[in-house]
């Protein structure tokens, strides 16, 4: 992987691959046998040995001392989400000039994280994990599950767009649906063309926002009590069934 | 604060701020070649949205953005909710910034800073090492995490030079000048401490022994008497006259801020000179006793200000002392009830013309006495001529306002006119005596005249414009002759220069003489070189030895000897 190369050439498509620094695929698990459910959301590099994906399960189950069943249903679903990417490595991803939007809307344990931002898909030198990491030094939040799930959040969108690219550039190509277990509604315009930057430049096209928008682009971060956090479970518990 | 020589200021800006000093290159109106390196990206025209246009934008709202509250830490998410564009973009210009020093150089720096970049191995690797070893949950959260960090050192660069004079604004004095405070004398043999006086090895002058070691000749292991060198303690540490550095000032002030006059804590906080030594230097300084009036509520210092001031003139040389006692009394006397002894004693004062200003700041802003007395005392500084039209002014201001018959004054203006002459007719026949019974009396005629016709505020109020026009007559004054002060001082200034100038222009002159003289005897030099080259080539034609390559020569070079 060129985890190096720096900003694409706007005209000159690229091959398929996340658009950001390191080519890390995000992986969502959630798998119930038995009773026990097992939810889990990390990053897994697409160029590692396939092998590693189950002994990584193995492992998973011994530390959390599920049920041996779950071994297999964990390797193959991250087989499967893995498989999905690699279908569309090798194929020409016309990114263009593209900035979008990302919307970041999570509840993780007792945090509660609203922000939005512009991410541009051409720079490959992004790094959502450093952006994360960022974030929660900035705002003060020590739950240390808050910064991945803001990363992989960021990868998940980035990850969507980057498929509807290739989607979009083959036009033959039947669109492929949005992957399963997707939660964040995608703002309407991402697939589509980006925003023009310019368009977004305020007044006398500078850089620096009009001071009503700020609180829009401002990062939200509430501390939930129990009794919040029970009852939003409950709510989510209902919503799925 | 410290730090002279890594500041460097902006010429457009008037705030000073404190940058590094490896940072200079930085400019308000350029971009420079480490930013262009840097950020190569916005330099390489590769997109619209990535312009050196818009890298400035986005380095000077940083930039101005940190420097409305340089103290503060800047952080990112605070930073880019204001900036349209790529949040990557802008989060690299923003650590680009901040490792150069631009942003959050004077700010706390953060507790996870250091260990940050360097365990950091992958995405999830560091967050789940977290998790086994993080500190117990809501321990250490903060909702804002500007407002309860601790404050830290400063980052200080290594590379560069002068450095170590950067401190944070928030850094204590001790934290900073710890090394200078002077270390307690041990003696290396008894272990006792040496107040007095110790005697120095000379081979390592970390080793001292005390007097009573030394007479009793335990120098210690292979060392011997003439090796000991003997230091007096007591001048070290009681030396009046010694030089206050800078820091030793600072810590004063910070002590004195914080402890009032409790001097003995103030000493020993300062530890590099004694108390006397403090209270000295506080009252050189040019804002010395402000200090206390805005400072504290502590008992004042001049409860015991006659001893103090004793031994002060004891240690100041004759003139500062006397103006020390002066400030000194006249506090003092204010403390006391009895109205006669006061004025007495501020006569006394008075009597050197002209007074100093800073007697004039330290009473009036001490309004404790009754209004009489703070006008009898203004007017009291000024002439009588200026005492009398201050209060004629001041009445005629009031009959506008109040519109009441100027005749309700017609007494108080004859009487103020008949004191104003009575005192300047005392004033000429005994200039020596002390203006102050005058006053005293001049006031109590006023009083006596105006109580019976006037109504009390209004006498009082015509009393305090008469104070404040005689104050601002005097302010006149002062300032009038400060003019004159500084315009004699500039004439003398210029006419040095001039002298210094027309002392240089002699040496030139001189100077021009000798050149022509040189130039005269140079040119007589060159004719009587010419003539005897002449003869030496007319004694060769005579000779005879005519060879054409050397006579070509020797024509050849002629001419290039003029």
């Amino acid at each position: 992987m060129k985890s190096h190369s720096t900003w694409s050439a706007s005209k000159n498509p690229v091959k398929f691959r996340m658009p950001t620094a390191e080519n890390l695929v995000p992986i969502r698990l959630d798998i119930e046998i038995d009773g026990q459910r097992f939810r889990d959301a990390f990053t897994w590099n697409p160029s590692d040995p396939d092998s590693e994906v189950v002994v990584f399960a193995k492992r998973t189950v011994r530390d959390l001392k599920l049920t041996p069943a779950f071994v297999t249903q964990i390797a193959q679903s991250i087989q499967s989400q893995l498989g999905d990417f690699r279908s569309y490595e090798g194929q020409d991803m016309y990114t263009g000039e593209k900035i979008v939007p990302i919307k970041v809307d999570l509840r993780v344990n007792h945090t509660l994280i609203k922000d939005q931002f512009l991410w541009d898909l051409n720079n490959f030198e992004s790094d959502p994990e450093e952006f994360a990491r960022t974030f929660c030094k900035d705002l003060g939040i020590d739950d240390p599950e808050v910064g991945p799930a803001i990363a992989f959040a960021i990868r998940e969108q980035l990850y969507e767009i980057a498929i509807q690219n290739v989607s979009s550039a083959r036009e033959s190509r039947i669109s492929k649906k949005g992957r399963r277990g997707f939660e964040h509604s995608l703002p309407s315009k991402a697939g589509g063309t980006g925003l023009d930057l310019m368009k977004l430049y305020g007044f006398r096209s500078s850089v620096v926002r009009k001071r009503k928008e700020w609180d829009v682009y401002e990062p939200i971060v509430d501390k939930l009590s129990n009794e919040e956090v029970g009852a939003l479970e409950a709510k989510e518990e209902r919503n799925a069934q | 604060m410290e730090g002279g020589n890594s500041q460097s200021q902006d010429p457009n800006f008037k705030e000073l701020y404190t940058i590094p000093s490896d940072s200079r290159w930085f400019s308000w109106d350029d971009i420079h070649q480490v930013e262009r390196y840097s950020l190569k990206e916005f330099f390489d025209a590769s997109s619209i949205t990535r312009t050196p246009k818009i890298y400035k934008e986005y380095r000077d709202f940083i930039i101005s953005k940190y420097r409305e509250d340089p103290n503060r830490r800047l952080t990112f998410s605070e930073v880019r909710k204001a900036l349209v564009g790529d949040i990557s973009l802008i989060h690299k210009v923003f650590v680009f910034l901040e490792s150069w020093n631009l942003i959050n150089f004077n700010a706390p720096k953060r507790e996870d800073d250091d260990d940050d970049d360097d365990d950091y191995v992958g995405g999830e690797d560091k967050w789940n090492v977290r998790v086994e070893e993080g500190a117990p949950y809501g321990v250490k959260v903060v909702a804002n995490p500007n407002s309860l960090k601790p404050v830290l050192p400063p980052p200080v660069s290594v590379s560069g030079g002068g450095i170590g004079g950067i401190v944070s604004p928030l850094a204590s004095f001790k934290d900073r000048y710890g090394e200078l405070v002077k270390k307690k004398l041990v003696c290396g043999n008894c272990k006792g401490s040496c107040e007095s006086g110790c005697y120095e090895y000379s081979k390592d002058r970390n080793f001292l022994i005390c007097l009573e070691c030394f007479k009793s000749e335990n120098y210690g292991e292979k060392k011997a008497a003439g090796d000991f060198k003997f230091q007096d303690c007591t001048v070290r540490n009681g030396n009046f006259e010694s030089a206050w550095s800078e820091a030793e000032t600072l810590l004063l002030l910070e002590s004195v801020l914080k402890y009032g006059d409790d001097w003995e804590v103030v000493a020993q906080h300062v530890q590099t000179k004694s108390k006397l030594d403090c209270i000295s230097k506080l009252i050189q300084l040019p804002f010395g006793e402000l200090m206390f009036g805005a400072g504290n509520g502590k008992p004042r210092l001049w409860d015991t200000g006659d001893s103090i001031s004793s031994v002060n003139q004891v240690n100041l040389d004759s003139r500062e002392s006397s103006e020390i006692t002066k400030t000194v009394k006249a506090p003092v006397s204010d403390a006391s009830d009895d109205l006669n002894n006061e004025n007495e004693q501020n006569g006394n004062a008075e009597d050197v013309t002209p007074p100093q200003k800073r007697l004039c700041t330290v009473r009036v802003s001490d309004s404790s006495n009754s209004l009489m007395k703070q006008v009898s005392r203004l007017s009291m500084m000024v002439g009588p001529h200026i005492t009398s039209s201050a209060s004629e002014a001041a009445v005629a201001a009031l009959c506008y306002e109040n519109l009441c018959p100027r005749e309700i004054f017609e007494v108080n203006d004859d009487g103020s006119h008949k004191f104003g002459l009575s005192q300047h007719d005392r004033h000429r026949a005994s200039p020596a005596k002390d203006s102050d019974m005058e006053e005293r009396q001049a006031s109590d005629v006023q009083d006596t005249s105006l109580t019976n016709t006037i109504p009390v505020a209004l006498r009082m109020r015509a009393a305090t414009a008469t104070a404040l026009g005689a104050a601002a007559a005097r302010a006149k004054l002062l300032a009038d002759q400060e003019d004159r002060v500084v315009e004699h001082q500039v004439a003398t200034i210029i006419e040095m220069q001039v002298k210094k100038l027309q002392c240089k222009m002699r040496c030139i002159e001189d100077l021009e003489l000798i050149m022509e003289t040189e130039h005269g005897q140079m040119k007589k030099l060159v004719k009587s070189l010419l003539s005897k080259r002449m003869n030496v080539l007319k004694k060769i034609f005579s000779a005879g030895i005519s060879r054409w390559g050397d006579r070509a020569s020797v024509t050849a070079h002629a001419p290039s000897v003029p």
